[in-house]
């Protein structure tokens, strides 16, 4: 059932290369987070999403300093050693300090071009409406200028469709795991998240249609085990999730930005784009990453951890991320006071040894209970 | 640090300021980022408290370990900036030099010195229930363009709003105009006496200037800070005129890029007067030199000005902006090198240094040294390798004839 997507993510930048070599669109490489795929994808681009990667850094370590999260560190080492070759074009998003610099040391270092995607943080409508005007027509004159096809109305509004439709595929993959926890692996859910990174969104969308199905038709499992909700900026190292099914605990739910908080974003409208593109920034779920105070992820959190009937949450965090450490100490206080057990795992993409994650992911489960047979 | 007068009149300055702040019971008070138009606060009449500055004094005044540690007991990581590690401490404990800082009434920051700065002034919004106000200035990566200035335009207007809802009366326009210009005369005095350290002997380091930049920080707008500009300008260009340097020989004239190392303060005065070194210039310092001309919008509406003065921060630019504006400091303060602090706690500074002090130096063929540090946090610094660093620094540049 999971072969397709544990073949394509096993070496990921071969799945690139090939379908890149069978379509013949540019590729793009698209840094966390929150790019409209849609917009590379009409314009002819094969868009790639590169959330890091495992591996030790040794090229790298000579621009990016050690206290830069392993995101960039591990993106830049791709690059600096070739892996990325394929790669025409980088799609930035102005999502931290470090991804806005990191957008610089590349169009110092390398030829390829970048465009930036500029989320605008402020709260004011108009203004902020105005501003994201002149940056989607900016993103637009960059992304043509690397895949030499304007973006027709049309374009638009298909890739605008399928994009759409795989989001709401995996949202239905999130809902078959909550109501049936343990209809997948924990590592092969995953897998199939991360084979979205990397395949052509149409080889992409029928196997996710077909695994939806397969999954509803799998019978829920019997018995309880430890539920729990993870929150983070990405669910790697993706290897580390097998800990959850070697402890025999269930994730029933997520809060990653590359897990539930992209799948949670509803087909692009684009009819009028600003407005469209306003909607897919700051509507479906919060991020610490984008400021939007009328979406408040404590809330948030709280209520997605009790639909999921979760016994505890856990922070799945990657060091250096500082969007991300500044929420927790308020999120776990918060939790707790609603009864919700809270922890902090802390790691980098280059973990290697699963053994310490796991012994920390077992003390938690046999703390929170939640064992019912 | 260099003996001028009008230290005393600064730390007086100063003292009254915190004063005023934790006890004015007519005034509001409001915190804001060290980037923040401060003006439109101003001109509504609430006291401006700046967490920035204050964590610099704590950790000048070596409070700033216990502080963070109390902030790290709370949860947050060492992993997150140690300015705002500093502030949470200080919240939680009422501890630093003024025994803590008075409870904002709302809070107002701008991203044009980070992104972080939002997640900090969140986490102190939710903390002390207080409204947060965010002016968005993205960064400059191809120079500034007349959509930057509208927006942020948009967004002082804005701002307007939300300081007459939150005080309940209407937005003092008139006043608005009479702070931005003494704001504005603030920032030239201050520009005016970072340049006079184009004098050789330079009659002042940027060591002196990290101690005389806190009125500007926390003042600027005010009658006050232009006065007390005025008058340490007149005796600085008095040294300047007198040959006056700062240390007693000077063999070497450095750029400082990044935030100081607050709490070594003495330790590099030492340091660079044993050496023979004047830091002459720090990127920091100038980031209060107020509006700097750019080719790519000319105003002379005042608010337009002002957004393009907090839009044009140095670490607001792109790389080349930032490359050719190094050049031009080392070219015209006739410096031997430059010396880049890699700070732990300031991503937009940092992150992409090593590329920064490659293309430096191959465009000016000046050499420049990278020390690995903190701005606040003791608990990250080595005395050994910062001192290896800048020997072997030293070595390398060509000393003045």
């Amino acid at each position: 059932m999971f072969a397709a997507f544990h073949e394509s993510i096993s070496d990921p930048f071969a799945t690139v290369q090939k379908h890149h070599d069978r379509l013949g669109r540019p590729v793009i490489g698209v840094v966390p987070a929150y790019f409209p795929l849609e917009l590379i994808h009409a314009a002819g681009g094969y868009p790639v999403q590169l959330w890091g990667a495992g591996g030790s850094i040794e090229h790298a370590d000579a621009c990016l300093q050690s206290y830069c999260c392993s995101v960039s560190r591990s993106l830049l080492e791709l690059e600096m050693r070739g892996v990325t070759g394929m790669v025409a074009a980088y799609a930035f998003t102005s999502l931290c300090d470090t991804l806005v610099n990191l957008r610089e040391v590349y169009r110092r270092r390398f030829d390829k071009p970048t465009v930036e995607f500029s989320i605008p943080a402020s709260q004011g409508r108009e203004a902020r409406k105005a501003y994201l005007s002149t940056v989607i027509e900016s993103v637009l004159k960059g992304l043509e200028a690397v895949t030499g096809r304007a973006v027709s109305g049309e374009a638009m509004r298909s890739s605008a469709a399928l994009y759409g439709r795989i989001r709401f595929l995996q949202r239905e993959i999130y809902r078959v795991r909550r109501q049936k926890p343990g209809v997948a692996k924990n590592g092969d859910f995953y897998a199939v998240l991360k084979a979205g990174f990397f395949l052509p969104p149409e080889d992409y969308e029928p196997l996710l249609d077909r695994l939806v199905a397969e999954l509803e038709a799998l019978p829920p499992r019997k018995g309880r085990r430890p539920r729990l909700v993870l929150s983070g900026m990405v669910f790697e190292p993706v290897g580390a999730f097998a800990v959850f099914d070697d402890v025999q605990a269930d994730v029933v739910d997520d809060d990653f930005a590359n897990g539930w908080r992209s799948a949670a974003k509803g087909a692009l409208q684009v009819d009028d784009l600003a407005a469209g593109i306003t909607d897919y920034v700051y509507n479906g779920a919060p991020c610490c990453c984008i400021y939007h105070p009328e979406s408040d992820r404590h809330a948030y959190l709280v209520e997605k951890a009790k639909a999921a009937d979760a016994d505890g949450v856990l922070f799945w965090s990657i060091r250096f991320c500082e969007p991300d450490a500044f929420d927790r100490p308020q999120l776990s206080e918060r939790l707790k006071q609603e009864g919700i057990p809270a922890v902090t795992l802390e790691m980098d993409l280059a973990t290697g040894n699963f053994e310490p994650i796991k012994t920390r992911v077992e003390a938690f489960c046999e703390m929170i209970g939640g064992l019912e047979v | 640090m260099t003996q001028l007068a009008a230290f005393k009149k600064m730390k007086e300055l100063m003292t009254l300021y915190y004063i005023e702040a934790k006890t004015s019971t007519a005034k509001p008070v409001a915190w804001l980022t060290s980037g923040a138009p401060v003006e439109f606060v101003h001109a509504m009449d609430v006291i401006p408290v700046y967490p920035e500055n204050y964590a610099a004094m704590c950790a000048a005044s070596h409070q700033s370990v216990a502080l963070m540690e109390a902030a790290e007991a709370a949860g947050f990581s060492q992993d997150i900036c140690a300015y705002a590690r500093t502030d949470f401490g200080q919240d939680l404990l009422r501890g630093g030099p003024a025994g803590g800082l008075p409870p904002p009434r709302f809070l107002v920051c701008s991203t044009n010195i980070c992104k972080t700065v939002i997640k900090w002034y969140e986490a102190v919004a939710r903390k002390h229930n207080a409204p947060l106000f965010l002016v968005d200035t993205p960064f400059l990566h191809d120079g500034l363009s007349r959509e930057l200035v509208d927006y942020t335009v948009a967004q002082f207007h804005d701002l307007e709003r939300f300081l007459s809802d939150q005080l309940k009366r209407p937005f003092d326009r008139d006043r608005l105009l009479e702070v931005i210009r003494m704001s504005q005369d603030a920032t030239g005095l201050w520009r005016k006496i970072l340049d006079l350290a184009k004098t050789m002997p330079a009659p002042l380091t940027s060591l002196d200037a990290f101690i005389h930049v806190a009125p500007i920080v926390t003042l600027r707008g005010t009658r006050p800070c232009v006065d007390y500009y005025q008058l340490l300008y007149e005796e600085v260009a008095e040294r300047a005129a007198r040959n006056i340097g700062a240390i007693p020989v000077e063999r070497y004239r450095v750029l400082w890029d990044n935030l100081p190392i607050w709490f070594k303060m003495r330790y590099f005065e030492k340091l660079f007067e044993e050496r023979k070194c004047a830091l002459v210039t720090a990127t920091y310092a100038n980031s209060w030199g107020g509006i700097t001309a750019t080719q790519d919008v000319q105003t002379s509406d005042s608010i337009e000005a002002l957004a393009v003065s907090y839009l044009n921060i140095y670490i607001n630019f792109g790389f080349e902006e930032r490359i050719r504006y190094l050049a031009r400091l080392i070219d015209e303060f006739a410096l031997t090198g430059f010396i880049m602090h890699s700070n732990r706690s300031c991503k937009p500074y940092s992150v992409g240094m090593y590329c920064l002090r490659e293309e430096v130096s191959k465009l000016t063929g000046k050499p420049g040294v990278i020390i690995e540090a903190d701005q606040n946090d003791p608990r990250v610094f080595s005395d050994t390798q910062v001192e290896t660093r800048l020997d072997a620094f030293l070595e390398s540049m060509t000393p003045l004839p």
